[in-house]
């Protein structure tokens, strides 16, 4: 579909001078709009993406002093990251977090939006409540969160209360627990998320295919599945993408809640590489860490990136479709 | 007749089912608001006190203004103070965001009107906001503890500049593909030069779009965590990290204070989030979803 896209310009031409000039200019004004994103890039990114590549190859703790003093040791480090269980174990908590997390603000976010897919009273009401959670701030989350939850707290009062049953886990130091109890957090933070992303992308769905197929006395499941979906998938695909990638980057709530504990439980990678690098100063095995997960990282948002491009060219195209049609 | 009942059925099921979930998210926002009024005897009693009983104002003026003679005084935290970290967030949430929008939207220009960015650079541009900052912190730390930004403002608003352009450029882009090209064309043949017509034409005409994108991005700026702990020590710090110093207190759970706080912190985020509540979806979506 691209190939329609070629732009007459390039067909080869004699360009007058004043044509040169333009283009030129085009040029120059290109370049000015790109300059802060270049300069940012270069001076705030770049050094910094150079020092973790310096320190993945160079013992450096603080207690050494200057950075030049470390010790060039090729990939020890590396060889120690890949064999620690514990970095193992993160990245495992890691993944289960992040894909727990998604599929349970997926499953909530549907069912709202599918709910409120149609104007009903109230319908504001309930979109005002339940943007909320995510519209606080992730460190409160966790400390609110800590309010709620402790043993004897409000949380389960209020289940033992409506259960009729004693109902009393510890969610905070259970170390069977606390993994899944961050994850409810982040579902009750970030569902929202989902929620809007989708109830946006149901009610951009076009009518008349729904329409066509109660007409043709399709039942309302087969047009759910069928009809609604098909046409849902690259929002549904959106809201499931980025929500992973921003659980696998969860850290305020982990940390300020329970540091990692209790023992190693939620020790997910972000927290790994924060205690290894500011509780136990080994800059340089942290910023192994850091490179490993980066690459790791990239490797998922690259694979993101093209099915998301995919989806939004294929929506382009309809766009455009129905844009010529009427 | 069979199927209007069945019609009501659904309908009271929604009722049920929604606000099922609606209690569920707004409980603990409603236990950290009551929490904030409630005195220290009733903070973590059993069984709890839904409701402050009476409601004291103490948490507020102890927390926010430091006065000392409502504070029980083993509760009293001297050292914190919470209306310069409101002035820091504001300045710095503010400028990263003011700079990012400005500076995203002229870009969003130029990708929406002369593609200075193909729509692989524009995907990779995101990559900037969605590789977890947690891998870069230490070298940035060590990088500004170079240049003497650590502690700084500077510091912070260059790198939540450099973190949030790609939603602005994103965000701003969405607008500015919905202006119509030819108001552009008749102010270039009037001779308007290109950057008269991106200040004086397109981006007065998206002013909503930008105030939308601004407050989107204030949002994220706001609450803010890691970097924000790791940037600042002792002379800048933001809300969040404000907040979090309460936790590590040696007078054990201060919880009516923190709540007093964490409300401080949380109800200009919900008044700003609700007033661009019907942007909200065009921010996250990087142009999939379109109203």
């Amino acid at each position: 579909m691209s190939v329609a896209a070629v732009p007459a310009a390039s067909i080869p031409s004699q360009p007058s001078s004043r044509e040169r000039s333009r283009q030129r200019a085009i040029r120059r004004f290109r370049w000015s709009i790109l300059a802060p994103l270049i300069l940012l890039l270069a001076f705030v990114l770049m050094p910094v993406l150079f020092l973790q590549l310096y320190f993945s190859f160079h013992q450096w703790t603080v207690y050494l002093g200057s950075w030049s003093d470390a010790e060039y040791v090729g990939l020890d480090l590396f060889r120690e990251v890949l064999t620690d269980p514990r970095f193992g174990w993160a990245i495992v908590r890691s993944l289960a977090f992040a894909t727990g997390s998604t599929i349970g603000c997926f499953v909530v976010g549907f069912a709202l939006a599918y709910l409120m897919r149609r104007p009903f009273r109230g319908q504001a009401f309930y979109y005002t409540i339940f943007i909320l959670p995510m519209l606080t701030v992730p460190v409160v989350v966790a400390y609110t969160a800590e309010m709620l939850l402790y043993q004897s707290g409000p949380i389960n009062d209020l289940i033992s209360r409506i259960g009729g049953i004693d109902f009393k886990p510890m969610w905070l130091t259970d170390p069977n627990i606390a993994l899944p109890t961050v994850m409810l957090l982040e579902i009750w933070n970030w569902a929202p998320f989902s929620f809007i992303i989708l109830l946006a992308g149901l009610a951009a769905i076009p009518s008349e295919p729904i329409e066509a197929a109660e007409i043709l006395g399709a039942s309302r499941w087969r047009i759910f599945w069928e009809v609604e979906l098909p046409l849902l998938r690259p929002v549904i695909l959106l809201a499931l993408v980025l929500r992973f990638l921003e659980a696998m980057a969860e850290f305020p709530k982990t940390w300020a809640l329970l540091q990692g504990g209790p023992g190693s439980a939620t020790e997910t990678l972000p927290v790994y590489i924060f205690l290894t690098t500011w509780q136990y100063f080994e800059i340089s095995k942290g910023a192994v860490m850091s490179y490993l997960v980066m690459l790791l990282m990239i490797v998922i948002v690259l694979f993101a990136i093209r099915l998301l491009r995919r989806e939004k060219q294929s929506l382009d195209a309809m766009y455009a479709k129905q844009k010529a049609a009427g | 007749m069979r199927k209007s009942r069945r019609r009501q059925l659904t309908a009271i099921m929604r009722y049920v089912l929604l606000t099922g979930w609606a209690i569920i998210a707004f409980f603990p926002i409603f236990w950290m608001i009551s929490t904030s009024f409630k005195p220290d005897t009733q903070w973590f009693a059993w069984p709890p006190f839904y409701f402050p009983h009476p409601p004291t104002l103490s948490n507020y003026l102890n927390v926010w203004f430091g006065a000392e003679e409502y504070a029980a005084t083993q509760y009293a935290i001297s050292s914190q103070k919470p209306l310069i970290s409101l002035l820091n967030s504001t300045l710095i949430a503010g400028t990263a965001t003011l700079l990012s929008v400005l500076f995203g939207s002229v870009m969003a220009y130029g990708v929406s009107r002369y593609r200075i960015l193909s729509e692989t650079r524009m995907f990779q541009l995101l990559m900037l906001r969605m590789i977890p900052p947690i891998v870069i912190v230490a070298p940035l730390s060590l990088y500004y503890s170079a240049l003497g930004l650590l502690d700084s403002m500077t510091g912070l608003i260059l790198i939540y500049f450099l973190t949030t352009l790609p939603y602005a450029v994103w965000m701003t882009k969405s607008f500015i593909d919905e202006v119509p090209r030819e108001i552009e064309q008749a102010a270039e043949i009037l001779g308007a030069s290109r950057w008269r017509i991106i200040f004086e034409i397109v981006l007065p005409l998206i002013r909503s779009g930008l105030v939308a994108t601004f407050l989107f991005i204030l949002i994220l700026t706001w609450s803010e965590y890691l970097l924000a702990l790791i940037i600042t020590k002792t002379q800048v710090t933001t809300l969040p990290i404000e907040l979090s110093k309460y936790q590590g207190t040696t007078e054990g759970r201060v919880y009516g204070r923190q709540a007093a706080l964490a409300v401080g912190i949380t109800i200009p985020l919900m008044i700003v989030g609700l007033i661009i509540r019907k942007h909200l979806a065009r921010g996250f979506s990087f142009g999939m979803v379109r109203r």
